[in-house]
């Protein structure tokens, strides 16, 4: 598929790879998202990778005083993609998250899926994830994608969830990095820190395997 | 300035601060931004620099030095020392002042920007005697918006209501977005999306078929279809309606979105310009 270009308001532009969760697409956000980092467009304010796309965020009264507005930042994205690619992309860190299974859902995941308890536990942990990015709040990271066996979906109503609870949303997965309303599916937690010193331990590009722990 | 008797929602804003939204740290910032900005450039700040950003009711502060303050945005019927003081015009005030908000008249959010007079010992209150009149904020105009990336995803019918009907803005807004109140409007696909980035402005079709306007407090990435986007000119306005108000939206383009854009900006240069100068003048004159 051809990339999409599209404006996104009046002050930021999306690049979509793909409209599906697949590393092919991801590694693509990933590429250009260090691309854009190193050797930034004019008046760039934030670059926001997702699943399968990457939006760049302009200083309006900048590009449209001196580049005729994101129209003209439209056709430099478009240059900028039709070059080779050329910064480092950094290898991302491998994780290993101590996982205690106690999660208030996890009884009724393993219902929903059709699976024991234990069996939910050893599919969780079994894989690696990629972080695909972080949004939602300060450090949260989208990662995916869980086993199909325990593809669940979210609650109805957002309840409290706690800082280090580790949740399951469709085909992700993901822990709480600090106290929020969330419809997640939380079947653990965890006592790594996800904000040290305020920053993220996550990176876009990073990869996180979750290591059961006995309470 | 000391609080001396805490507000609904009192704090120091800036503007957004962007750079972080890959690691989901949102830009965050003032609401209506070109109030902060006005009351900054009224007393001879920096336009970014922090203003105190109040709701009714809103707090108490009293001054503890000799300040130049101004008070835009929502019109609060603002006293100093129980004396009403107007909006959009510097005032010189003495330590000891007290300022308080009497009573909602209109606007939801008011903002306080104050200067120390390090080398001046106010006796008394002093309106200095300019003001502006920032009148392309909060008009009746409708705010103007521009087609989302799916926009189709509503059906041509609701695409019509949404540009022609009044709507409601929900008791439950906040900071983070305003959700409108109408008929569900209606969808015309319903392929879920992956989630992908947000801005201040976009608004989402949630599957109720209910808005959401996002605010600036948001959240960096979100999954629901973004139907259009307030521009960014107009997000001040939006800022300063809330509950019982309603408000239309009507279709405009990026050259205005970015015209209006600039136009705003170079206004707030302007009267930080003259300000600046004025307050120059104004204590030669007086020694």
């Amino acid at each position: 598929m051809k990339n999409q270009i599209y404006e996104l308001g009046d002050t930021a532009i999306t690049i979509e790879f793909g409209t599906e969760i697949s590393m092919e697409f991801h590694e693509e956000v990933i590429r250009r998202f260090y691309q854009f980092q190193s050797n930034p467009l004019p008046g760039t304010l934030d670059l926001i990778p997702a699943y399968t796309s990457l939006t760049i965020v302009f200083d309006l009264g900048y590009v449209a005083s001196r580049f005729q507005g994101l129209a003209g930042m439209k056709t430099l994205v478009e240059e900028k993609l039709a070059e080779p690619f050329s910064a480092v992309t950094p290898e991302g860190r491998l994780h290993k998250i101590p996982c205690l299974y106690e999660g208030p859902d996890l009884a009724a995941v393993a219902l929903a899926c059709g699976l024991s308890e234990s069996e939910i536990i050893h599919i969780h942990s079994e894989k690696e994830y990629q972080v695909y990015f972080l949004g939602f709040l300060p450090g949260f990271a989208y990662m995916g994608t869980t086993d199909e066996r325990i593809t669940v979906a979210r609650k109805e109503t957002p309840v409290t969830i706690q800082p280090g609870d580790i949740g399951l949303a469709g085909n992700q997965t993901g822990i709480y990095p600090s106290t929020s309303p969330g419809g997640w599916q939380i079947i653990g937690r965890t006592t790594t820190d996800l904000l040290p010193d305020g920053l993220p331990l996550f990176q876009v590009g990073d990869r996180v395997r979750f290591i059961p722990q006995r309470s | 300035m000391k609080n001396t008797k805490k507000g609904l929602f009192d704090s120091l804003q800036s503007l957004p601060i962007f750079g972080l939204q890959h690691q989901g740290i949102p830009p965050g910032g003032g609401m209506d931004t070109f109030s902060l900005q006005l009351a900054n450039a009224l007393v001879g700040n920096d336009l970014y620099d922090k203003v105190l950003e109040m709701h009714f009711p809103a707090g108490v502060y009293e001054f503890e030095t000799s300040t130049l303050v101004a008070i835009c945005g929502a019109d609060f019927s603002a006293h100093l020392d129980e004396v009403p003081v107007p909006l959009n015009q510097p005032i010189k005030v003495p330590k000891g002042s007290v300022l308080t908000c009497k009573k909602p008249v209109s606007g939801m959010r008011v903002y306080v920007a104050t200067r120390e007079l390090k080398d001046e010992q106010v006796a008394r209150i002093k309106i200095m005697p300019w003001s502006m009149a920032p009148e392309n904020v909060l008009s009746n105009d409708p705010i103007r918006i521009l087609c989302g990336r799916e926009w189709d995803h509503l059906k041509a019918c609701s695409q019509q209501t949404l540009l022609s009907k009044d709507f409601a803005i929900s008791a439950i807004s906040n900071r983070m977005g305003y959700q409108l109140i109408q008929a569900p409007l209606k969808t015309a696909s319903a392929t879920p999306l992956l989630s992908s980035a947000v801005t201040a402005g976009t608004i989402q079709l949630l599957p109720s078929g209910q808005l959401v306007v996002l605010m600036a407090a948001h959240q960096t990435t979100g999954g629901y279809p973004r139907v259009a986007h307030v521009i960014s000119a107009d997000l001040p306005r939006l800022a300063q309606m809330g509950p019982k108000e309603s408000l239309r939206f009507t279709l405009t383009d990026p050259m205005t979105a970015e015209y209006e854009w600039i136009f705003q900006q170079n206004y707030l240069q302007q009267v930080r310009n003259v300000c600046a100068l004025k307050l120059s003048q104004h204590r030669f004159d007086h020694h």
